[in-house]
């Protein structure tokens, strides 16, 4: 019998949770769902959860693919720890994924603006065009004013803050970048902290 | 048993393996000491974001250093709290992925519990006895009756003794963290600057360090106005002497009056060599144990060590996996 991919997806770096178990190129459990700062509990007992109605453990998984973000810097910290770690024990292989690109993934117009809010007017942002079953980045994510962003956008888009991700768009994508050497998985946060920001600007002064 | 500890609730990431709450086979620590230096104290999302840089490299070097694998593992205990809520969260949900994947029972454990069971690495635990914990976060008197049972006697009203070491090293222009540094200038120092030993006479357990803590900077502030030449040996000793005799009467009041047979400092502070000398000096009659250097920082196998003795305790009841970790977090549970 041919072995059959089995793929994980994992993404917390909005107020919904979302993973994915992919088998064989279809989702065959997900969950997706609002929590108010309580990722931390849920993501481990509803992992168990699809696996167990699969049939599977941690150890079955052939690739996982972890939103890294931007977004939530507690949020995304944690599906990366996870993610991190279930790569570390269980060696399958793993890859990293824009969360926006994740978000876009849901809709069904042809460009997608992507957004999470970051207060102030502020938002993490980032483009993407839905091409035939797959999703394609268009401008590359960033964290900046909401205004200042869309006037570089020449086409006509829709903007979506969330919806649950259509995986299939994702696996299809060129999107996915293998992390070689697992210890060295951060999540990618756009911006350095406040503390440090405001140490350079001390000394440059 | 082998217990795999896990501590993440401030800026050390840190893995052990500890057979039957004594013996350590490894203790990895990730210090980040040396980022948080140039803020003048550990900013917390900068130690959140180095516990998910650090986390796989700390467990895989704690397992190779004692030669096991996980399958051997019998119990994980991870700090739940209290601490700050990014840096445990780390921890916590990498503990829990190794829970799942190996199918090993996991428990949360309180990070005071892990700093008073650091002394049981090396000594034995006698009861009654009376446990000092003295960090930058905490400041309180502990009775136990037996394993795993804690009665609060009292606390800092105000600052811990380690935050009050920070600030006054800060007036003083020495750099963080304070309390090794003021540490070593006061065994160079003079105890001429007659500071209050707060709340000294005050009947009950409790402490207050803040008040402590604006007298010594006035002062200092006064001597500057007035262009006198400041001796920062002579403020570290004057400092450390007032803390110091305000600790050990504390803890004797409570030694006599709960007949204890062991006196047991932790936490940070348990480092200090001027608070070392004066609890031995002072109280000859029953041991007094500090942890070994290693152990007084935050570490794992201190972790480790409690979880042994919680899990016993609660007849090897597990935590399940909505396990989380908190910020505050009541010792006596
Ligand atoms: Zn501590």
């Amino acid at each position: 019998m041919k072995k059959l991919l089995k793929q994980l997806v994992i993404d917390t770096a909005t107020k919904h949770i979302f993973l994915s178990l992919i088998i064989d190129g279809k989702e065959r459990q997900f969950t997706y769902e609002e929590g108010i700062n309580n990722h931390s509990v849920t993501i481990i007992p509803y992992l168990e959860e699809m696996l167990k109605k699969e049939n599977m453990t941690l150890r079955d998984l052939d690739q996982i693919i972890v939103g890294i973000g931007p977004g939530s810097y507690t949020g995304v910290r944690i599906g990366v720890t996870v993610a991190k770690m279930i790569g570390y024990l269980n060696n399958p292989e793993v890859y990293t994924v824009s969360s926006l690109a994740l978000i876009a993934s849901a809709a069904e117009k042809p460009f997608v603006l992507a957004l999470i809010d970051a207060r102030r007017g502020n938002a993490f942002m980032g483009l993407y065009q839905n091409v035939s079953g797959k999703i394609v980045n268009i401008m590359s994510d960033s964290l900046e004013n909401i205004e200042n962003y869309k006037k570089g956008i020449q086409m006509d888009y829709v903007i979506i803050e969330d919806g649950k991700p259509q995986v299939e768009k994702i696996i299809n994508s060129e999107l996915l970048i293998k992390v070689k050497d697992i210890h060295s998985l951060t999540p990618n946060y756009l911006q350095v902290t406040e503390a440090e920001r405001n140490l350079h600007n001390e000394t440059d002064h | 048993m082998y217990v795999l500890g896990v501590e993440t609730s401030c800026d050390e990431t840190s893995v052990s393996i500890v057979k039957d709450g004594k013996d350590v086979l490894s203790n990895v620590v990730l210090s980040q000491i040396d980022i948080h230096k140039e803020y003048g104290g550990v900013v917390p999302e900068i130690a959140s974001r180095e516990h998910v840089k650090g986390i796989t490299y700390v467990f895989d070097k704690a397992m190779n250093d004692a030669g096991l694998r996980y399958e051997d593992i019998d119990l994980i205990a991870v700090t739940k709290g209290p601490g700050l809520i990014g840096s445990l969260l780390i921890g916590v949900n990498a503990a829990k992925v190794i829970s799942l994947s190996f199918n090993i029972p996991i428990i949360g454990i309180h990070h005071i519990a892990g700093h008073i069971y650091a002394n049981h690495i090396d000594n034995g635990m006698e009861f009654p006895l009376l446990a000092l914990v003295v960090s930058g976060g905490h400041t309180e008197l502990i009775l136990m009756k037996e394993h795993y049972d804690f009665n609060k006697l009292g606390e800092t009203q105000d600052d811990a003794v380690g935050e009050a070491y920070d600030k006054i090293a800060r007036v003083l222009g020495l750099p963080y963290p304070g309390g090794p540094i003021v540490d070593k200038k006061a065994a160079h120092g003079k105890d001429n600057l007659h500071f209050p030993r707060p709340m000294i006479d005050s009947g009950d357990f409790n402490f207050s360090f803040s008040g402590l803590k604006s007298h010594v900077i006035n002062v200092h502030h006064n001597m500057k106005q007035r262009q006198e030449e400041i001796n920062v040996e002579d403020f570290c000793a004057s400092f450390q002497e007032a803390v110091t005799d305000v600790l050990v009467a504390k803890t004797i009041m409570a030694k006599e009056k709960f007949k204890v047979k062991q006196i047991i400092v932790a936490g940070g502070v348990a480092a200090n060599s001027g608070l070392r000398s004066k609890m031995k000096e002072s109280i000859q009659d029953i041991p007094v144990y500090f942890p070994k250097m290693a152990y007084c920082t935050d570490n794992a196998a201190m972790i480790a060590a409690a979880g042994y003795f919680q899990y016993i305790r609660n007849n090897k009841k597990a935590d399940d996996l909505m396990l989380n970790g908190q910020s505050r977090l009541n010792l006596e549970g």
